[in-house]
């Protein structure tokens, strides 16, 4: 059996003689990060700097509340806000193969500007067991590129430590108990963010829009748990299709996007099946999108593929 | 402690083995294909689990040294996806393109009245897939233990040896009684 607190144990004291010096974590504000950054604030202590980078792909106010919760967990931490560079970087780019490498590219050069400036030279990541299988390498073929593993650019200046490479989400979720972290359920959040969450080409304007989705399909999909009315996913959200249909808005015709209602129920994203909601929940999901989306959206969808054939997000 | 190593031929859940293995208490670890025998011998493994591989890898070809360990092994071995297709082609069986290939959620029929690696484990249970190739015919020697609607041959078993072959997936979380097959193999392995 996988042991949480036998495996701090034996983290920290590894971590100990594995870092010489200052290091930088990657710090996004999900499990893994979180948990993460944790772990080795507890082995070096003042020695770990937080980074957060602010992509312009994440949810709604999740900068403010990653920002708190870097001050929660007592981190000497970083805020960076390099929006408008990755919606300059990802201009024009459609492939999410490319998405993924430009945002991981990025994120590596950021950190190595911090760390030049600071005098860094470790690099921490949260990256977990499906993040490198699904990256691919040798024998194994390439599902998609986790920026935090094949999105890594060759030349890396910084030396990677990644403390939790063999843990799938469950097992990050019980170190996160142990360790009383107030992250441990929530629900996995790609470092790509919302970018990979639009089909096509991620600029700001569709951005507003999969974040404003996301956030009435993350409330009803919480609300309708804590009523009892389903259980909890294990990830939800919405994605953008730029696939326009017709509609009609008040005796007059309308054209505009779709979004996919995607929720899923695994244990270690290495296998999902959809979840049931049920179709009152849809419903009021369905009526809130459009209706605070008018010009923009006007179809929903439900994605009713388990993974495989699917994966979780859709790029 | 009961010692079976996972050989990596390139599968999505080559890991998920190991995790298996290793929280029904298992000694375990993930060895390259390319692994000698001898190796393997020097650290008296007690079962080996040949995993899934990268695509199309099932289908032709040798797959690392997988062969030499079927043909000296005297533990039990289990081939899961592509480990299962190359254990049929090299005793003879055919491995081809799947008619139709399954991907996620399937049911499995058991069509044997008993077996070690299935006790247990009722008639028709909930299995998930991931494949594009299949054995088609079987080797001399083996014999089918269980198949789905578009896939006669989703489990078999040597008729002497504890070799055995799925083309279903026990590893992962969602098939139904995936962990209780591994723990009869365990068993097998701990005879």
């Amino acid at each position: 059996m996988f042991h949480a607190e036998r495996f701090v144990e034996k983290s920290i004291s590894i971590l100990q003689s594995e870092i010489q010096g200052k290091a930088l974590i990657a710090f996004s504000g999900g499990v893994d990060s979180t948990v993460c950054a944790a772990l080795v604030n507890k082995a070096v202590g003042d020695q770990l700097i937080a980074v957060h980078v602010n992509t312009g792909y994440m949810r709604k106010d999740e900068p403010e509340q990653v920002k708190q919760l870097m001050r929660t967990l007592g981190l000497n931490y970083r805020y960076i806000n390099a929006s408008t560079e990755y919606y300059q970087a990802l201009t024009g780019v459609e492939d999410p193969e490319k998405k993924r490498k430009i945002i991981g590219e990025k994120f590596i050069r950021i950190f190595e500007s911090v760390g030049r400036k600071e005098d860094i030279h470790y690099l921490v990541q949260g990256t977990i067991a499906p993040d490198w299988i699904e990256s691919g390498g040798g024998l194994r073929d390439t599902i998609k590129s986790h920026h935090n593993v094949g999105g890594l650019p060759k030349d890396m200046k910084l030396t990677l430590v990644e403390p939790l490479r063999d843990l799938y989400k469950d097992e990050v979720r019980k170190v996160a108990r142990v360790l009383k972290i107030p992250v441990a359920e929530r629900q996995p959040f790609p470092g790509p963010g919302l970018a990979i969450r639009i089909i096509g080409e991620a600029t700001p304007e569709r951005t507003k829009v999969v974040r404003e989705a996301c956030d009435i399909v993350e409330k009803e999909i919480e609300h309708a748990a804590a009523k009892g009315l389903m259980e909890l996913p294990w990830q939800y959200f919405a994605v953008l299709i730029p696939i326009k249909t017709v509609g009609v808005h008040g005796d007059k015709r309308a054209y505009g996007n779709t979004i996919a209602i995607r929720a899923v129920q695994s244990v270690d994203a290495m296998t999902c099946h959809y979840s049931t909601v049920p179709h009152e929940v849809l419903d009021t999901i369905s009526t809130k999108i459009t209706n605070t989306l008018k010009k923009k959206v006007n179809r929903i969808v439900y994605d009713v593929t388990n993974k495989p054939p699917g994966t979780v997000e859709w790029e | 402690m009961v010692r079976i190593y996972v050989i990596d031929n390139g599968g999505q859940w080559t890991h998920r083995e190991w995790r298996t293995l290793r929280d029904l208490d298992v000694e375990t670890r993930i060895v390259p294909n390319t692994t000698a025998l001898k190796e393997l011998q020097k650290d008296h493994i007690h079962g080996l689990v040949l995993s899934g591989g990268a695509p199309r890898i099932g289908l032709k070809g040798s797959l690392g040294n997988c062969a030499e360990y079927l043909d000296a092994a005297e533990f039990p071995i289990l081939g899961i996806c592509a480990g299962h297709q190359f254990m049929a082609r090299h005793f003879g069986g055919k491995v081809q393109p799947s008619k139709t290939p399954e991907f996620g959620q399937i049911e499995l029929s058991l069509c044997i009245e008993e077996d070690s690696l299935f006790k247990g484990v009722p008639k028709k249970s909930i299995v998930w897939e991931s494949h594009n190739d299949e054995v088609t015919h079987l080797p001399k020697n083996f014999i089918t233990l269980g198949e789905s609607e578009n896939c006669k041959i989703q489990a078999m078993r040597h008729r002497d040896k504890h070799f055995y072959g799925l083309q279903f997936h026990p590893e992962v979380e969602h098939t139904q009684y995936g962990e209780h097959i591994f723990q009869n193999f365990i068993g097998l392995c701990e005879e």
